[in-house]
């Protein structure tokens, strides 16, 4: 990220005393794929289109290779978008759909013919230049729009929720179309999403909102394996939490006391706690070592439920005074053989594989 | 269903009987001046003794017919060009427009079509012979427009309220300017709506007769303000014939305006 290619600069924006977006700043490199993850309503979108000049932010700046494009009308930016809802012109045909933006350019006819047909070969609908929109399933409808917005060969691509209406195979299909498109064009992305799942497959880096603001961007393992929020533990991946009270603190790892009384020590800690206050300890379900029997582990419980899901087996612990814990197991693990729900069982787990997040004192 | 026709028993040739009666009822008057227009009686004697093309041509021969249907036709043709142009205007702000207000603006601009035409017609004529305007072909069309821009408010609103506005911004983004997009993509997306908006204000100035008469002078009269005329002056079967090409023209808009509407859903 040497060069300066798009940043966006404290963006902000309010509707009336409502602010939907508050100081989103980011570098995003040419080529990159970003991806805005977070729940409905969280500003994603509002984001977007300021991007796209369809909103002008209350506050900030976004600079494009080093120009300001907040001055630049939409349709001058010459950026490409994907929307959610289809959005193809009714009246036009594919080919005539896909050609619009060069015919809006005055671009000559035997280059149009080219570059449509070049498109359409991209998101492989070669052969449906005359079908009708109306005539098409959504997912083909979706590539359509892909390769309209791609045929003029905008330095950016927009893409809001572009497979939110589709089922669940068919919007895996066309994420791994959009994975080899994104590899063949070398186009910049940002794509928004609330699916974790789509948004780890698709993305070089991922920026997770929460109600108007970026509470940590990073690529998938990062955000995974160290997240800066609970909210962006409980987004990305599956997420037990265990109340706790800080016993110490240095700053960055805390001691910490569990339910049930067992210390554990060298924990990272996010935000600045002091001794005697309250933690969220993070146990991810898959980094929890079950043993059986009442052994040496940090929690104890008793097995309410066992479930077999295929490649790994969901284990719920249920323990006093504590949200039950879940564990997932690999499929054919030792611990698993004959383990019925009344068992009791013990919970071990690294300290460096676990965070605490500071919890706000009790009312 | 609650009521399914095919369980109705009795009642099944009631209904029958009452839609019948209501059609025959709406098409007889039709179907009487139609007849009459071909009969020879020159009382206008129903049936009709014998059959005759005579007050046809009649009709064709006195110039003053082809006049009023050429200043009908005119009148109706400048207000259909100017309500689908003022009333997609007109919907499109009701329609994208956020401001204080904008429900009370779209119920003023549907008033006409509550408003007593005549209250209308005698305020218009007042209005009008104050400014030196009573007369006039713009006084005619002003207040022709009146009436039709109700109908293209409603029907291009409705269209557009079908209308996904994404699909413009994509336009947009695509390098069209705001009204390249309006132009090459929303209006022919809605133009089922904008057929239906030409089609009633033609109709709405072209069979009108209230606010015609006051606007009418006598050298700008359309053919309803002639038939009135002529009735008043004397009964002759050539105002049934006049009257029966002015229904037919009529009903023949219908028709093409329905087929138009079936359109875009197959
Ligand atoms: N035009 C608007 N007027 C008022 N509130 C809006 C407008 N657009 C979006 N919002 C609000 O801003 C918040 C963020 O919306 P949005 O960016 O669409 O969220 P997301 O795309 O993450 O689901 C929401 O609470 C939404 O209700
Ligand atoms: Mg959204």
């Amino acid at each position: 990220m040497s060069e300066p290619f798009l940043n966006i600069r404290g963006i902000r924006k309010t509707f009336g005393s409502f602010t939907a977006v508050r100081d989103v700043t980011m570098d995003i490199a040419q080529g990159e794929f970003m991806t805005f993850l977070g729940p409905s309503g969280s500003g994603k979108s509002t984001t977007l289109y300021i991007l796209a000049g369809f909103q002008d932010p209350s506050g900030g700046d976004i600079f494009l290779d080093g120009r300001s494009l907040l001055a630049t009308p939409s349709h001058r930016r010459n950026i490409g978008m994907v929307f959610q809802r289809y959005t193809l012109f009714p009246h036009l045909t594919v080919g005539e759909n896909v050609a619009f933006p060069l015919r809006i350019r005055r671009r000559p006819q035997a280059e149009i013919a080219e570059r449509v047909r070049a498109a359409l070969k991209l998101v492989r609908l070669e052969g449906f230049e005359d079908r009708k929109p109306a005539n098409m399933s959504g997912g083909q409808q979706q590539r359509v729009a892909l390769a309209r917005a791609l045929v003029y060969n905008p330095p950016v691509l927009l893409m809001d929720e572009p497979l939110s209406a589709l089922d669940k195979k068919l919007r895996e299909e066309i994420q791994f179309e959009i994975r080899r498109i994104h590899q063949e064009t070398g186009v910049t992305i940002l794509y928004v999403t609330h699916d974790q799942e789509e948004a780890l497959r698709l993305s070089d880096r991922i920026a997770v909102f929460s109600q108007g603001e970026i509470d940590q961007i990073g690529t998938g393992p990062e955000l995974y394996a160290a997240p800066a929020t609970r909210f962006v533990a409980e987004f990305i991946g599956d997420s037990n939490f265990i109340e706790t009270s800080i016993v110490s603190t240095d700053g960055r790892q805390a001691r910490l006391v569990l339910p049930g009384g067992a210390m554990i020590d060298g924990v990272p800690l996010h935000g600045a706690a002091s001794p005697g206050g309250r933690a969220a300890l993070l146990l991810r379900p898959e980094r929890i070592d079950l043993q059986r029997g009442e052994g040496e582990g940090a929690l104890a419980g008793e097995v309410y439920d066992v479930t077999f899901l295929g490649n790994n087996v969901h284990v719920l612990v249920g323990m006093n005074d504590v949200a039950p814990v879940s564990v997932r197991i690999p499929f054919g693990h030792a611990a698993l053989a004959g383990l019925t729900p009344g068992e009791r069982v013990s919970l071990r787990f690294n300290a460096a594989d676990t965070h605490a997040f500071l919890e706000p004192p009790a009312a | 269903m609650l009521l399914d026709f095919d369980k109705l028993g009795a009642l099944r040739g009631v209904l029958i009987g009452i839609t019948v009666a209501v059609c025959l009822f709406l098409i007889l008057p039709i179907v009487f001046i139609a007849a009459l227009s071909f009969g020879s009686s020159q009382w206008l004697i129903f049936p009709p003794p014998s059959w005759t093309f005579r007050w046809y041509h009649d009709l064709f021969a006195d110039p003053r017919w082809f006049y009023a249907a050429l200043t009908s036709l005119k009148i109706a043709a400048i207000v259909t060009v100017l309500s689908v142009v003022i009333g997609f205007l007109t919907a499109l702000g009701l329609n994208r427009g956020r401001f204080p207000g904008r429900d009370a603006l779209r119920a003023l601009f549907l008033t006409p079509m509550i408003l007593p035409v005549v209250v209308l017609a005698v305020a218009l004529y007042a209005l009008f012979l104050k400014l030196g305007l009573a007369g006039t072909t713009f006084a005619f069309v002003v207040a022709h427009l009146l009436i039709a821009l109700p109908f293209s408010i409603i029907s291009i609103g409705n269209a557009l309220e079908g209308f996904d506005k994404s699909i413009e911004d994509a336009a947009i983004l695509c390098g069209a300017s705001p009204w390249e997009a309006r132009l090459r993509v929303t209006v022919p997306a809605i133009s089922h709506g904008i057929f239906a908006a030409a089609v009633f204000s033609f109709l709405a100035s072209w069979d009108e007769v209230v606010l015609a008469i006051f606007m009418a002078s006598p050298t700008l009269q359309t053919l309803p303000v002639k038939i009135w005329t002529t009735l008043r002056q004397d009964l002759t079967p050539v105002i049934a014939a006049a009257s029966t090409l002015l229904i037919a023209f009529t009903i023949l808009l219908m028709i093409l305006a329905a087929l138009v509407r079936k359109g875009p859903k197959t």
